[in-house]
């Protein structure tokens, strides 16, 4: 059983040049105890005898390895609000700059891949109506899609937990649900039947093309994933399936710019977002 | 409530046919050779076409997508043409080309020993940072080869910076012999030092 503190230098080093080319991540000195103990717990977890082993198994993403790894270092559950400085900059400057293009009563699409449980699509729905005081004057459309059809049931379903629950105020949640027994909560069915579910892998362009143009994409924490031609090839269709002048969200630990040069960084006072440049018909 | 929801049409349109795709790729418009690129790893015939296209395509989102159709294919023919542009004097091509190889494994395993004995500098400098994708023991033996008779320290220095990642203790003669033939170069010493360093910690780990 291998021990914490266990990586020496020059590991270290290693692992975190790895890391960063093959993720983005980027972790210093300070951080070597954090990233010290999710090695150690990889490694006891994979039954690696030593980093040498361990990091042959990562490098060639042996079993997944690399998903595993940085499930270690992220979030991995999905909740209502998470990472909301986005949502913020959708209603602040996103939506503001996308309307320029628009008359009232045009529509407003927005696409949350992958969309999991339904959190997020959901989230964006909410925030919209509770924050954005032009909501009624546009259609907004709102889908949300997943590669695995189980967690879009569960989505149609709108069921939740308290954990999912925890970045909402007991306002929200006694406006947007119905509490189901001690431990559960529904979402309104307004809500649920406003927001779309359907499955699509986004690296498969047959089952990208048909949803259409966006104006905004939600596309957080999945690209972190994927290996170098299935990022390459996502980014093309998720490029495709934006507007010109579109935005696209990722996860706070993502970046496009080391995937593709398609798009534009945008920095707001809120959230960096890429955008397809206007131009680009 | 404002929120709409509409029927979201399913099922793709049709595939575009392959003659108008290699038409597309060299005449269309930027929209339409956009497209034509994306569907041409699907089309048999279209790396010729795309040779063609590549050299004369002034739009980098056509060319984007263009590399990126020939690392689908994933072919000894789009791996040629994608090698010929590292030869490139456009840094752009270059880029792009270094790019789709980088994702090419199958493809590359075979083709670096040629390449890292290339007469160009230039592409024996790339093809280091190709080996990278490889499994650590075939990129230690073919960077370990490498650096044993490479005069140029550039050369050098890019496959010991690839050996300081990936290289096992089978490296470690060769980056020997390496320093000595290049001892007065500080640079490559200080680099050399350093994948030795690295490889050695593997070694004289307690839990190795």
């Amino acid at each position: 059983m291998p021990e914490a503190q266990a990586l020496n230098e020059e590991e270290f080093r290693r692992l975190c040049d790895f890391l960063y080319r093959r993720t983005g991540m980027v972790f210093s000195e300070a951080k070597r105890y954090y990233v010290e103990r999710r090695v150690v717990e990889r490694m006891s977890a994979t039954g690696s005898g030593s980093f040498a082993s361990y990091f042959a198994r990562l490098r060639t993403d042996a079993q997944g390895e690399i998903e595993q790894f940085v499930n270690a270092f992220t979030v991995n559950e999905t909740y209502f609000y998470r990472e909301d400085h986005q949502l913020l900059c959708l209603t602040t400057d996103l939506l503001k700059e996308r309307l320029r293009h628009k008359r009232k009563g045009d529509s407003i699409r927005i696409w949350s891949a992958p969309c999991s449980t339904g959190e997020e699509p959901y989230s964006v729905a909410m925030w919209l109506l509770e924050n954005w005081p032009l909501v009624d004057e546009y259609d907004i459309e709102i889908i949300g899609s997943d590669i695995d059809t189980a967690v879009l049931e569960a989505a149609r379903a709108g069921i939740f937990g308290k954990r999912a629950l925890m970045r909402l105020t007991p306002y929200l949640i006694e406006k947007y649900f119905t509490r189901l027994g001690e431990e559960n909560w529904q979402i309104l069915e307004d809500l649920r039947t406003s927001v779309q579910f359907s499955a699509a892998n986004i690296v498969e362009l047959s089952e990208t093309r048909p949803y259409g143009q966006f104006d905004v994409i939600f596309c957080r924490n999945v690209l972190i994933y994927f290996d170098d031609a299935s990022r390459r090839i996502a980014a093309e269709n998720l490029f495709e399936n934006l507007l010109p002048g579109g935005f696209i969200c990722l996860g706070h630990t993502e970046s496009m710019s080391r995937i593709s040069p398609l798009f534009e960084v945008r920095r707001f006072a809120d959230a960096i977002v890429y955008q397809r440049p206007a131009g680009s018909t | 409530m404002p929120l709409v929801r509409k029927p979201t049409g399913k099922g793709a349109g049709p595939a575009p046919d392959a003659s108008s795709v290699l038409a597309n790729l060299v005449s269309g418009s930027a929209d339409e050779r956009w497209a034509a690129a994306r569907a041409a790893a699907d089309v048999p015939g279209a790396v010729t076409a795309m040779a063609a296209a590549l050299r004369n395509e002034r739009d980098s989102r056509v060319r984007e997508a263009m590399f990126t159709s020939l690392a689908r294919m994933g072919t000894a023919e789009s791996a040629d043409l994608l090698i010929s542009y590292l030869r490139s004097d456009n840094a752009n091509l270059r880029a792009g080309a270094l790019d789709s190889l980088r994702i090419m494994t199958g493809q590359m395993r075979g083709l670096l020993p040629r390449l890292l004995g290339d007469r160009d500098v230039d592409i024996r400098i790339l093809s280091c940072e190709l080996a990278r994708i490889l499994p650590g023991p075939e990129a230690t033996a073919l960077l370990s080869t490498l650096i044993a008779g490479e005069p140029e320290p550039n050369v050098c220095a890019a496959a010991i910076d690839v050996l300081a990642e990936v290289g096992g203790p089978a490296a470690l003669p060769a980056l020997a012999a390496c320093a000595q033939r290049f001892s007065d170069n500080p640079f490559l010493c200080f680099a050399i030092q350093t994948a030795t360093d690295r490889i050695n910690s593997q070694q004289s780990s307690p839990r190795a």
